[in-house]
């Protein structure tokens, strides 16, 4: 393996550590202002996951080792993904790392597990997480790979590294179908992610817990490392979408000053989209449980749509 | 050299089979434990020669007997049935050693050493199908092995479910011998031989007629929708190395059938693909939604062999549209993923139906409802059926993901195909299959999670204990090869001087490794290190109970109701009332039944129509003698009118 490569893995995960959970907390900023109130402050995630680090763990007496390891594999797992999606610096891809497949089962991997650690204490809460989650990623998923399929198609390789490779040569977005593209991205970002309106991150009260339910069993640091996790997959998602859409900055030789230029640029960039993300978020209403299949309906219709065009033009 | 190896390996089967035979009233453990000893060396040997075969590329073939010049009894084993081999291999031995202690805790005496002996029969009828060098030998191996394997489904016969059982299975295996004779009929009389050698265009009609009937032959046989109402009854109801062997082998006898004659005997055109892919497709959606709501494990696992070969006849089908549109690269990658995730469901589906077995052995109940907190109970047995089921949901870095990221790939590239409207199919295609393995990993969550985790549901599952040694041997085996396949996909393949498209999965699993390491460093030193074992929070209410558990019902539920326009649940509501106007309630029925929709449409209109025109031709069978020999005389007077005439 290249030294640049070696570089490239201890940059992306100590910056996604370190960024990710600002976005969380500047969604909930947005989210306060458009409800009139002043908000957490924008490093809130952080004093949480300092604080929750310092907690005792609780176990269920019922839990298996299922409970025990979950956090651990849950981090790695998504850490492992964040490495297929280049936040500021896109090398030679090597071994196969950046395969958009392989990227989307590391989140399943991370799934399987969350989703087993919240049937494990026998809580009805996190049974019904547990459930949820797992049907709303069953009927998600045609739609994401139609989206990434469509990735594909436009930038003619299944690897991350290599579609940002392109779009950052350009700085500008390469063909317009990419925005397209880049709309059902979203809707992917917001139902991985847990958001309005599929779930509430808020809460975990019987109406909206999903990812909230599957995890109310976790405490201490698994509970810090669970927090993290969900904040790097969003950043990770993020990424995605920002790269493509709009790469200008991402650099793709290993220089200092490129390094400082682009990571600045990205956080701008992120934190306009976490905006984004706030006010879409604000403006809709949690929808019925039941509604949202017709919602990914929709959005696999768009995408579906996007590819034929794509493969008749 | 290899030939007498494979030879030693055929005789110590058959010496498998005949020694319980030999004593086959006395009910010793020794005699069974010898039989299945037979069957891990056999097994052993033949893996040897598959490898040899696979890595040298060399084609053993060799002549056992001939009567005729057209008609010939004799082997050949090239790589594609050296692959096959070595999937018998690789199965048939764990299998065995975990036999070896779980036929000693069934009921039945000494009928026991029938069901050891007939166990080695199995194989070795599969083994000889593999290696048939000619059409007759393999349908006659064909024929051997649907006889064996309904010797072991009817082994607890006294069971009325079982005599449904095993009725609905020699039904459905005799109908798929009847198809896969009819096609090897007539394309002997196209080629003028048995051999496996290809035919004229596809266009023939005979041609056409022996591919399609071969083609649904083998789909019976392998569990396709619609033809796969077997499959759920028959596994539950055989002990559970038959269901292991039967569901992670004699479905792949059925693949490796459809490849050799799509291979070597026909010139398959373009919409075969497409047909193949379809029947594959909604094999696997329709099979794994029907998993999700079974709640019987076996059944459960039954399903998701369906689903399975559903992925197998999509990598084939693609084999064949690729193929059929020169493109050779991206056929080579589908072929390779079918017979890749043959290898991998026939050890991860051996281990699930092994472990499946343990955990039924332990609480003596097959329904996951009833179970519940094993995994404290039965450590080793959860662990293995948790690496079961994390290949089985097709999750990194274990063997399930890659032969199936090898579909995805194929499919991702596809680009290059010309035809627009191929490409549209491929994107539906492309869409169910990322839904069918989304939805498994939905299937195993709940299975895993109602079998091991939470409370014991049932008195039986808070009593159960770890099983015996040997049960876990072989289950520790498979499970080991899954991991390795898993990791060491890329590298096996530049051994085998295969270059595909695959990532390094070695890389992601150390990745992986170093992200928890140093995650669990970071946590080390940062953490506090404070644990405490509490009860499950309960909002406020002391008291656990498992009955308030969620339970697999409860998990599938969503889904259900997402997809119950293919459940079909049937809602019945009777009400009388006191008055005309339908207000005052007197009483009333009212029922929720899941319809069995292939059972109700399909499969009994077909039995009674046949049962119908079977009653209308008994009719000619009075017992009297003078209208037989009416009937002889009719028939003489018309055969001679025929030779006559021709």
């Amino acid at each position: 393996m290249a030294p640049d490569f070696v570089l490239y893995i201890i940059f992306n995960t100590l910056f996604v550590l370190a960024a990710a959970p600002l976005w969380i907390s500047v969604i909930k900023k947005v989210k306060a202002w458009t409800q009139g109130r002043q908000g957490p402050s924008v490093f809130q995630t952080y004093y949480m996951v300092a604080k929750l680090l310092r907690k005792e763990v609780v176990y269920s007496s019922t839990s298996s080792r299922i409970t025990r390891f979950t956090p651990l594999v849950t981090m790695a797992a998504i850490l492992t993904a964040a490495l297929f999606v280049p936040l500021i610096f896109v090398p030679e891809p090597a071994g196969g790392i950046g395969n958009i497949i392989l990227f989307l089962y590391l989140l399943a991997l991370a799934r399987f597990f969350m989703a087993l650690a919240g049937l494990d204490a026998g809580s009805t809460f996190g049974g019904m997480g547990s459930s949820r989650e797992m049907s709303i990623s069953a009927i998600i998923e045609p739609t994401t790979i139609i989206v990434f399929a469509a990735l594909a198609f436009v930038f003619r390789t299944t690897n991350i590294f290599d579609m940002f490779a392109r779009s950052a040569a350009t700085g500008t977005i390469t063909t317009p179908i990419l925005i397209l593209i880049g709309i059902s991205l979203f809707i992917i970002l917001i139902v991985e992610t847990s958001r309005i309106p599929v779930d509430n991150p808020e809460t975990h009260l019987e109406l909206t817990m999903i990812h909230e339910g599957m995890i109310l069993e976790q405490s201490g640091r698994n509970l810090a490392l669970m927090e993290l996790a969900a904040a790097v997959k969003l950043t990770v998602l993020m990424a995605l979408l920002i790269n493509l859409i709009v790469p200008f900055g991402l650099a793709t030789t290993l220089t200092a000053t490129g390094l400082l230029i682009a990571a600045v640029l990205f956080v701008v960039k992120g934190t306009i989209l976490a905006g984004i993300i706030g006010l879409f978020e604000s403006s809709m209403a949690k929808m019925r449980f039941f509604q949202l299949p017709s919602l990914f309906a929709m959005a696999f219709f768009f995408s579906a749509l996007i590819i034929i065009i794509e493969v008749f033009a | 050299m290899y030939t007498e190896t494979f030879l030693i390996a055929a005789a110590l089967y058959a010496a498998g089979f005949s020694i319980p035979l030999i004593w086959w009233s006395r009910d010793l453990r020794a005699v069974r434990t010898l039989s299945l000893s037979c069957t891990i060396l056999a097994s052993l040997l033949l893996g040897l020669v598959s490898v040899a075969v696979l890595v040298s590329g060399n084609v053993i073939t060799f002549m056992i007997y001939r009567p005729l010049a057209e008609i010939s009894f004799g082997f050949s084993i090239d790589r594609l049935s050296g692959f096959f081999l070595l999937v018998i291999a690789a199965v048939s031995a764990p299998v065995a050693l975990y036999a070896s202690e779980y036929y000693e805790h069934l009921e039945g005496g000494s009928r026991r050493n029938l069901l050891a002996g007939c166990t080695n029969l199995f194989i070795l009828a599969m083994v000889l199908v593999v290696a048939s060098a000619d059409m007759l030998g393999f349908f006659f191996f064909w024929e051997l092995m649907a006889a064996a394997s309904f010797l072991l489904v009817m082994y607890e016969y006294d069971n009325p479910g079982t005599r449904k059982a095993g009725l609905f299975y020699f039904i459905m295996t005799q109908l798929s011998t009847m198809f896969v004779l009819f096609g090897i009929i007539a394309l002997s009389f196209r080629a003028g031989s048995f051999r496996f050698s290809g035919v004229a265009v596809p266009a023939d009609p005979v041609v056409l007629a022996a591919f399609l009937s071969l083609f649904l032959g083998f789909s019976i046989k392998a569990g396709i929708i619609p033809f796969h109402k077997w499959l759920p009854y028959a596994h539950p109801a055989s002990p559970t190395p038959v269901s292991a062997l039967m569901s992670g082998l004699m479905l792949k006898i059925a693949v490796y059938g459809l490849v050799r004659f799509l291979l070597d005997v026909f010139a398959p055109d373009l919409w075969w693909g497409i047909l193949i892919l379809l029947a594959g497709v909604i094999s696997a959606v329709l099979g794994v939604i029907y998993a999700l709501k079974e709640h019987d494990i076996k059944g459960m696992l039954a399903y998701s062999s369906i689903e399975n070969i559903g992925i197998i006849f999509m990598g084939i089908g693609l084999f064949v549209i690729f193929s059929a549109e020169s493109l050779p690269l991206l056929a080579g990658i589908s072929l390779l993923a079918a017979l890749f995730h043959s290898l991998n469901h026939a050890l991860f589906k051996s281990l699930l139906f092994l472990t499946a077995g343990s955990v039924v052995h332990a609480t003596h109940t097959r329904d996951i409802e009833h179970m519940g907190g094993l995994a404290c109970h039965m450590p080793v047995t959860s662990a293995l059926f948790f690496t079961g089921s994390v290949a089985i949901a097709a999750l990194p870095p274990l063997n399930g993901f890659a032969s199936e990221l090898l579909l995805f790939i194929a499919i991702f590239t596809s680009i290059t195909v010309v035809d627009p409207l191929l490409k549209v199919l491929f994107l539906v295609c492309l869409a169910l299959f990322a839904l069918t393995s989304a939805l498994a990993a939905a299937c195993f969550v709940k299975a895993f999670g109602s079998v091991f985790l939470a409370l014991p549901r049932s008195p039986e599952s808070a009593g159960a204990k770890e099983v015996p040694r040997m049960m876990l041997a072989g289950p520790v085996l498979l499970a080991l090869a899954c991991i390795v396949l898993g990791l060491g996909a890329y590298q096996l393949f530049v051994l085998a001087g295969i270059s595909v498209p695959l990532p390094d999965m070695m890389l992601v699993g150390l990745l992986l490794a170093v992200m928890a390491a140093l995650t669990w460093t970071a946590l080390y030193f940062t953490a506090s290190r404070a644990e405490r074992i509490s009860e499950t929070w309960g909002c406020g209410v002391h008291l656990q109970e498992p009955s308030a558990e969620y339970t697999g019902h409860g998990f599938s539920e969503p889904l259900d109701i997402i997809f119950s326009s293919i459940y079909r649940t049937r809602i019945r509501n009777e009400r009388v009332f006191f008055d005309q106007k339908n207000s005052i309630f007197r009483e009333g029925t009212a029922e929720i039944r899941l319809m069995k929709v292939f059972e109700e449409y399909l499969y009994l209109p077909a039995a009674r129509f046949s049962l119908a025109s079977a009653t209308r031709i008994a009719r000619f069978q009075n017992g009297c003698l003078d209208t037989y020999l009416l009937y002889v005389f009719i028939t003489v007077i018309a055969v001679m009118v025929f030779l006559g005439w021709s």
